[in-house]
């Protein structure tokens, strides 16, 4: 289980959430652009601190004091996938996978399944450098589950991609979150896309406070907040 | 900018390359025969092998001190970095005459560092260890300034991500930020060789002996004149040049590939 509250001052306003989600369930972080959605999973991840607040995984204590990044079990993605340029596609998946597990069968065909569920095959060996930004986001998602993170924070992986691509990856994700059984924290200001990939429960933001939240046919059904009513509202 | 203006502006850097090149024609100048003779050649080759083999002890300690100090001030505040700085730049800065004297009367007999190491055996004024010290002060600056630019210009998120991928941050730091600093960090040192390797007024104070490249030209020049300096100073191109020089054009391909 997921047990987070964080307090993070930034130029505008204070950060100042708290959360839980059950092992092996999702949560959709939904807002505007620049609410504070960002914030929230980067300090779940540790890719920053929080001023106060606590983060725990499963009872294992995130902050504080900061555990060091290496030794927390969790996948991370945001829109730029930040793969290494200096290695191929398939190193950067194999890419901080102990030596002894790297040759586990099991494992061999977990990254076969991923190579081809995400269509990598044709990208193999190519240098990370030289694939377009849709493939690079794929590799990135194969990069981040290869490990089997108990914890995946996505922070909107699919901005820019063509819908069939998103509504495959979200398929995917969606399928092997209840076949590996990691939780799952996405954040995306698309609804649409966000309660794909997190049917269960969201959460809304304004301005780093979390206005509303519940299930989706909640929110739907009553929006807390005007800003809120026209973000779900159709195009 | 019309097709005119671009020619001059051609023509004109042309001339600004030819200008900067110029002094390369001394080489061909009438000074005489070249004199190649025993006594030159053999202390000629000497300082070749003085100022490689030295310069290389250098160069491996700029390295290995030069390189965590740069890696610990990229993670410095800005405050404690603009110190850092300051620090550095004090040997470049410093004329290298003065910095001779310096060193000499810190690490020579007259101090109480030099006079304990003297005791122990280890001389430091005219002696490969007294050249090496100032070599390693006279190219410590450049390479711990250019190696903080290099690993700067890694993105602090890339090595992030792998260490949420399990590698610890020494990990991190060989397979990550050194691979994609290298280049910079390898521009860094050839600034640190060039400088330590042309060093002479620091030197000649430091260790007149053993005489490197630098110093043994100017006792050529003393001694014997211009004939005896052309072969040495040939040699002295070709051991200094090339290599920094390639590795700045593969530097400048590589960042605009």
């Amino acid at each position: 289980m997921l047990k987070a509250s964080i307090t993070k001052k930034r130029r505008e306003f204070t950060v100042d959430v708290a959360l839980e989600l059950d092992k092996g369930n999702s949560l959709g972080l939904f807002g505007a652009s620049g609410t504070g959605k960002s914030t929230v999973l980067a300090c779940i991840a540790g890719i920053e601190q929080p001023d106060e607040g606590h983060v725990e995984l499963n009872g294992f204590r995130f902050f504080p004091p900061a555990l060091a990044l290496h030794k927390r079990p969790v996948g991370y993605l945001t829109q730029e996938p930040g793969l290494f340029p200096h290695l191929r596609v398939s190193e950067n998946i194999s890419f901080g996978i102990p030596k002894n597990l790297a040759q586990d069968k099991e494992h061999a065909r977990w990254i076969e399944t991923l190579r081809t569920r995400l269509q990598l095959g044709p990208l193999w060996n190519a240098p990370a450098s030289l694939i377009s930004g849709g493939q690079a986001r794929r590799v990135g998602l194969a990069r981040m589950l290869a490990r089997k993170p108990e914890l995946v924070l996505l922070d909107e992986p699919f901005a820019g991609l063509d819908r069939d691509l998103v509504r495959e990856l979200i398929d995917d994700l969606v399928l092997w979150r209840r076949t590996l059984g990691f939780s799952m924290i996405a954040v995306d200001h698309q609804a649409e896309v966000l309660r794909r990939l997190c049917p269960e429960q969201a959460i809304v933001l304004e301005e780093g406070k979390v206005v509303q939240r519940g299930n989706w046919n909640d929110l739907y059904g009553a929006p807390a907040t005007p800003l809120l009513r026209s973000l779900l509202a159709p195009l | 900018m019309s097709l005119n203006h671009k020619r001059v502006a051609r023509i004109g850097a042309a001339l600004f390359a030819l200008g900067l090149l110029y002094p390369f024609t001394a080489l061909f100048a009438h000074v005489g025969p070249w004199q190649w003779s025993g006594d030159v050649r053999g202390h000629a080759l000497a300082s070749v092998r003085v100022s490689l083999l030295l310069t290389s002890c250098a160069m491996a300690i700029i390295l290995a001190i030069g390189t965590p100090v740069a890696l610990y001030i990229t993670r410095c505040s800005v405050r404690e970095r603009l110190v850092w700085q300051a620090i550095l730049l004090v040997p470049i800065l410093l004329p290298p005459l003065a910095l001779g004297i310096l060193l000499t009367l810190a690490f020579g007999p007259y101090g109480s560092l030099g006079s304990h190491l003297e005791h122990y055996g280890i001389v430091m004024t005219n002696s490969a260890t007294a050249f090496i010290l100032t070599q390693v002060y006279v190219g410590m600056g450049y390479y711990v300034l250019g190696a903080v630019a290099a690993l700067d210009a890694v993105p602090v998120m890339l090595q992030k991500q792998a260490a949420l991928l399990g590698l610890s941050p020494a990990k991190v730091f060989w397979r990550v930020t050194l691979p994609l600093a290298r280049l910079g960090l390898a521009v860094a040192l050839t600034l640190a060789w060039v400088r330590a390797i042309g060093e002479f007024g620091a030197v000649v104070v430091t260790a007149y002996y053993p005489s490197g490249m630098p110093v043994q030209l100017w006792v050529n020049l003393q001694s014997f004149g211009l004939p005896a300096v052309m072969p040495l100073l040939v040699a002295f191109l070709a051991v200094a040049l090339p290599l920094p020089w390639l590795v700045h054009v593969l530097a400048q391909r590589h960042r605009h590939a």
